[in-house]
């Protein structure tokens, strides 16, 4: 508690400098200035490394008291282990903090006298313009939440193997803080996509670059880990592999980190290259040999309970989950050190783009939406061949013909067309189990149909919660296959002139150029029309920062859930010195940020508690998709609910 | 009349060229931006060459003019690749070639996903073979149940089928 405090005081401290315009100190100058508005000089205390170190001992002492202070007077045998891997993880942070990257060095010059004397600048170097975004504000706490969200999970599970704690316990004890530190990685993730989007100005959401790269990776095996406890919980299997999965995840949070730090990889988004990497490489070795000695001296205890019944079980659907996620994440992570290698080896850099992750991950992205729909109407040990028929006709049928028919319509990109027939694959059979569970409980109750499905969602807030966040990313994936239909143009732009993209055609109204507080704007007034009618105005700009020298674009999208009108003003063409409009049209990009907050509130209902936690089917008898049990071992008039 | 019809014909004649100019012109500007395409922006945004926007990137306005004059003057795609890769190195690929050591790169993640298929398969036989030797020894010793195990049995079965 006492770390705790002291690192709230220190975080905060650090903000009050930059509100306090303390051009004294090194790091307030280096990323803020007077004419800075309030709300990024929030955002300035993470956009270095210094402080964004400050900020991350600051997310995890929030996670580390929280927990030590829910399990204060609980689970005698585990915590102290847990207790201990924490305050190694928060040590190591707080060293950087204190020893390497202090943000709290202030400018001095040495005096006459030999002293140092300290010295205050008049104004800073400003916030780099690309940062000066709301998302900016927002999405690197998400992120880094995520990342020191998964500290938890991985202190109990390295805790428990440690203490040889029996059981389950330690995934039930920590389910909830891997779902939260999910949850904000996922929106932190998506909202870096979204800050990309509106920023970077070249039309796209997700460029491969090794930073966003670093924050799947870690999203790619907690996806997997979330989905491979479960065979834990119901079946005592796959032991050995949830740990792993686990303490892979936090070495990938740590190892994005370090890619983002050290200068490893090149990348826009990454920090000054510094020498901090090799401090990470060591804590990452570190977290190796613990966890390898701790796995090697207690494996005994990580022995599967059971075995697998059925090829065509929720069982086996969830190793192959786990083996496309745990593929595509070891292809993206060789994708983004294969320009590291290749110069060690042959000492050209070569570099692996967006082209190549495209190519790769694509086919596995499908292979797991098509696992999204299968695998949670599978039955546990075994599936019977009427339950999938029972469950997978209709679901494929219909996916099918929605797919002849949107070929039919000239939708000929394979890709395209067969992660749209998926993505109607999988939203049919959540669509039917909905259904189904809800048609049980309206009979019982009488409610309406909407009110009854809020009901069943209540009971099994896990399942069903479960199934709202497959929803949300078959929505990101109707959005993802929109992208083969990217258009864009590009024209020199007379006053009164116009461009045509698609169905909207552009009229440049104005352009002027005039200084604000922190920025001068150059700034274009378009007028969209579509079918010869008025529609709106956009004001694409472009801003220029006089403190640090560098500019910043302001696209401006008009968006629907057809299609983005993206114009962005590329500059004065050199030849004519008119303004210059790059327009895009990206048809579904809208579906991927609405995905996303499907995602994050299923994930929010499957964190909520049940509403009852037994329910009697006694009046109806209705098949369940993955129920197959004998009649002579079924719980004969009372099926348990909310079990967690 | 034949007047006319000259006039006709000349005008035809000229919209014909127009059109093919035109058209030969978007086919540069498509094959510029294909080609485009597969190199990177040398900026160091590590963005690909013909989505790098970043404001006032000098970068890439130069390579995308050079690019457009080598399509200009109707260079073979490898010709260009060449010229780009002697001018920038090999990083400046937008994906690695499909030879030599950038081979490996495309070749490692079918082999994670045929490894891990491989692994995952054998995990599966592995556990099925050991499900069949313990019914074989249940089948070998006593067949009644008692109902202490029946109780137990069923409480099993009722954690692992719930959803």
């Amino acid at each position: 508690m006492a770390t705790c405090g002291l690192i709230f005081i220190a975080t905060f401290s650090l903000v009050y400098l930059f509100f306090s315009d303390s051009y004294w100190v090194s790091y307030v100058v280096a990323h803020s200035n007077r004419d800075l508005s309030t709300f990024y000089k929030i955002a300035a205390l993470w956009s270095g490394q210094e402080g964004s170190l400050l900020f991350w001992s600051f997310l995890l002492a929030i996670y580390v008291f929280s927990a030590l202070f829910v399990y204060r007077n609980k689970n005698g045998e585990l915590m102290p282990y847990v207790g201990v891997v924490l305050a190694g993880v928060q040590i190591f942070f707080l060293t950087l903090n204190n020893f390497v990257a202090s943000p709290f060095k202030v400018l001095a010059t040495p005096g006459a006298n030999g002293a140092l004397e300290i010295f205050t600048r008049a104004d800073g170097n400003g916030l780099t313009p690309l940062l000066q975004y709301p998302e900016m504000v927002i999405h690197p706490p998400n992120l880094y939440s995520g990342y020191t969200g998964f500290t938890i999970p991985f202190a109990f599970a390295l805790g428990a193997l440690l203490a040889r704690y029996p059981g389950e316990k330690w995934i039930h004890l920590t389910r909830k803080w891997t779902m939260i530190a999910w949850c904000f990685q996922t929106a932190g993730v998506l909202l870096g996509a979204h800050w990309a989007y509106a920023v970077l100005g070249w039309g796209g959401y997700w460029g491969w670059d090794p930073v966003e790269n670093a924050s799947l990776l870690p999203w790619l095996t907690g996806t997997a880990f979330l989905h491979s406890v479960m065979m834990q919980e119901k079946r005592g299997m796959m032991k050995v592999w949830n740990v792993w999965l686990v303490f892979l995840t936090f070495m990938l949070c740590i190892l994005g980190t370090t890619l983002t730090r050290s200068g490893i990889v090149s990348s826009v988004h990454a920090f000054a290259q510094s020498s901090i990497g090799n401090w990470f490489v060591g804590f990452l070795a570190l977290i190796l040999v613990v966890c390898f000695v701790a796995y090697v001296k207690n494996r005994d205890y990580l022995k599967s309970e059971n075995q697998l019944d059925s090829i065509v079980s929720r069982e086996s659907s969830f190793l192959f989950n786990n083996l496309i996620l745990l593929v595509s994440c070891v292809a993206v992570l060789s994708g983004t050190l294969f320009p590291v290698f290749s110069e060690w080896l042959s000492g050209s850099r070569i570099s692996v783009g967006a082209p190549f992750f495209n190519k790769v991950n694509i086919p596995l992205g499908l292979i797991l939406l098509f696992l999204t729909g299968v695998g949670p109407l599978l039955a546990w040990r075994k599936t019977s061949v009427d339950s999938l028929k029972r469950n997978f006709s209709w679901p494929s049928l219909f996916s099918l013909a929605v797919g002849a028919v949107v070929f039919a319509l000239g939708l000929h990109e394979f890709y395209s067309l067969l992660c749209l027939i998926l993505c109607v694959f999988v939203a049919t059979t959540i669509v039917m189990e909905f259904y189904r569970g809800a048609r049980v409980v309206r009979a019982r109750s009488g409610a309406s149909f909407a009110a009854s499905a809020v009901d069943l969602t209540l009971r099994n807030t896990r399942r069903y919660g479960g199934y709202i966040v497959h929803m949300g990313m078959v929505l990101i994936f109707v959005g993802l296959a929109g992208a083969a239909f990217n258009k864009d143009v590009q024209k020199d732009m007379q006053i009164g002139s116009t461009l045509q993209i698609g169905r909207y055609n552009l009229l440049l109204q104005s352009f002027d150029s005039k200084p604000e507080r922190n920025y001068t704007s150059e700034r274009m007034v378009v007028e969209v029309m579509q079918n010869n009618k008025p529609l709106m105005m956009l004001y694409p700009e472009r801003r220029f920062f006089q403190t640090n020298q560098e500019s910043g674009t302001m696209v401006a999208i008009y968006s629907t859930l057809r299609d983005d009108l993206y114009v962005v003003y590329a500059g004065q063409s050199p030849e004519t010195q008119t303004p210059v409009i790059h327009a895009y049209l990206n048809p579904l990009v809208k579906w991927i940020w609405l995905g996303g907050a499907i995602v994050v509130m299923g994930t929010i209902v499957t964190l909520l508690p049940n509403r009852r936690s037994v329910l009697a089917f006694a009046a109806v008898q209705e098949p369940s998709a993955a129920r197959p049990m004998s009649p002579s071992l079924a719980p004969s008039a009372t099926l348990r609910e909310g079990h967690d | 009349m034949t007047k006319m019809r000259r006039r006709k014909t000349l005008l035809f004649c000229i919209a014909s060229v127009c059109t093919l100019a035109l058209s030969v012109s978007v086919t540069a500007q498509d094959r510029a931006k294909q080609i485009g395409g597969k190199f990177m922006c040398m900026c160091s945004c590590n963005q690909v060459l013909t989505q790098c926007n970043h404001v006032g990137c000098t970068t890439s306005t130069a390579m995308l003019k050079e690019l457009d004059q080598a399509v200009a003057r109707g260079d073979s795609e490898d010709v260009i690749t060449q010229a780009f890769v002697q001018e920038f190195g090999t990083k400046v690929y937008a994906e690695p070639p499909k030879s030599g050591l950038s081979l490996v790169a495309w070749v490692l993640p079918s082999v994670y996903l045929v490894g891990g298929t491989l692994l995952v398969v054998f995990i599966i036989s592995r556990w099925r073979s050991r499900i069949h030797l313990e019914t074989a020894a249940a089948s070998g010793g006593h067949s009644g149940i008692s109902a202490e195990e029946l109780e137990r049995a069923r409480r099993r079965v009722a954690r692992e089928t719930e959803d």
